[in-house]
């Protein structure tokens, strides 16, 4: 005979008519002999109808289009935003290259200038894939970045 | 008791033509899918944000990365379990994000969200605002389990699925969940269940 402790978990899924009828068999045998499992039952059977009684306005058609318009008009936003940034991130590149071109080229800039400019791009550059190899890494361990992946 | 709210899409043969559909790049098809189960998204997000215009955001963001992910889904599960765990886990960003390891959950005045709110309580009395009040006191991982069963209307193995737990682990944790709020409610809830008096 399997004690209160062991069977108090099955109470819940009874509530729910999710228990298995072999497991729901020997919940009712050990119900007929405790009562404090058989309050516990009523307690959650009242619990579930109070629950129950609390329920979301279902949307009209009018409002449900409205909010697929918000998320289309989103979809619509990502497609954009990833197009700019393509094409913010080639012009930058494209614009910092022929500057610095320009000013190692340039003889009448002073060299500790010249330094300055580089040390910059390629801190910059450091900082760029630093950031990046950390959230690769972190999307790879973290549970709720991975919310798709089944 | 019976669910009183029943979801509005038929989740058998025509949702997957529509997600068949929505693979090959409809995004007419997607709206289907995203108003069949729209109100049911909305309102698991505000139980878990406990604020009205975060839950239309979350939920919307939720869309969002479904349809970039639908080439990913499988048809082994439901479109709103998978969809479920995409909500859950952007509320859980949010959530963090903001540092909000228990939310501060508003209660709505009644009757002010017919007029306001597609899909936000419609009960407002006073029993069921004692039981929002105890469930934001309970910790995310309670919350999140009753969110499913009660406001999601998920089966035990959708709720195992969109957890990534066992079903057994689903019974243990959906009973203390229940325990838990059962502790925060007033005694005469226990004695006296909505209808009995």
């Amino acid at each position: 005979m399997m004690n209160c402790e062991e069977l108090k978990s099955m109470i819940s899924a009874r509530v729910d008519d999710e228990l298995p009828p072999e497991q729901a068999r020997r919940l009712e045998e050990h119900l007929a002999g405790c009562e404090a499992c058989r309050r516990e039952l009523a307690e959650m059977t009242a619990l579930k109808k109070e629950l129950d009684m609390i329920r979301f306005n279902e949307p009209t058609d009018a409002e449900l289009t409205r909010y697929w318009s918000g998320v289309y008009n989103r979809l619509e936003r990502g497609a954009g935003w990833i197009l700019f940034s393509l094409g913010a991130i080639v012009l930058l590149c494209y614009g910092g290259f022929k500057l610095v071109e320009e000013v190692v080229r340039d003889p009448d800039i002073q060299w500790w200038v010249k330094g300055g400019v580089l040390a910059l791009v390629f801190g910059t550059a450091i900082l760029f894939v630093s950031l990046l190899r950390e959230r690769l890494a972190v999307r790879k361990v973290d549970k709720y970045s991975r919310e798709i992946e089944r | 008791m019976e669910r009183k709210v029943e979801p509005r899409e038929s989740m058998d043969t025509s949702e997957d033509a529509l997600i068949r559909q929505c693979q090959a790049g409809d995004k007419d098809a997607f709206g289907r899918l995203v108003k069949g189960c729209a109100g049911r998204a909305i309102g698991a997000a505000y139980v878990l944000l406990g604020n009205r215009d975060d839950a239309m955001e979350a939920s919307q963001d939720a869309f969002v990365r479904a349809w970039r992910n639908i080439r990913r889904f499988d048809g082994r599960s439901r479109f709103y379990t998978w969809y479920s765990k995409v909500l859950r886990n952007v509320c859980i960003s949010r959530l963090r994000r903001k540092r909000h390891p228990t939310v501060q959950m508003a209660v709505e005045p009644a009757g002010t969200a017919e007029h306001s709110d597609p899909s936000i309580l419609a009960e407002r009395n006073e029993r069921a605002e004692r039981i929002w009040q105890a469930l934001r006191q309970l910790p995310l991982k309670h919350r999140e389990i009753l969110v499913m069963s009660h406001f999601q209307h998920m089966a035990y193995k959708d709720i195992a699925e969109a957890l990534g737990i066992p079903i057994g682990t689903v019974m243990s944790r959906l009973h203390n969940a229940r325990k838990a709020l059962r502790d925060l409610l007033p005694k005469e809830f226990a004695n006296h269940p909505a209808g009995t008096r």
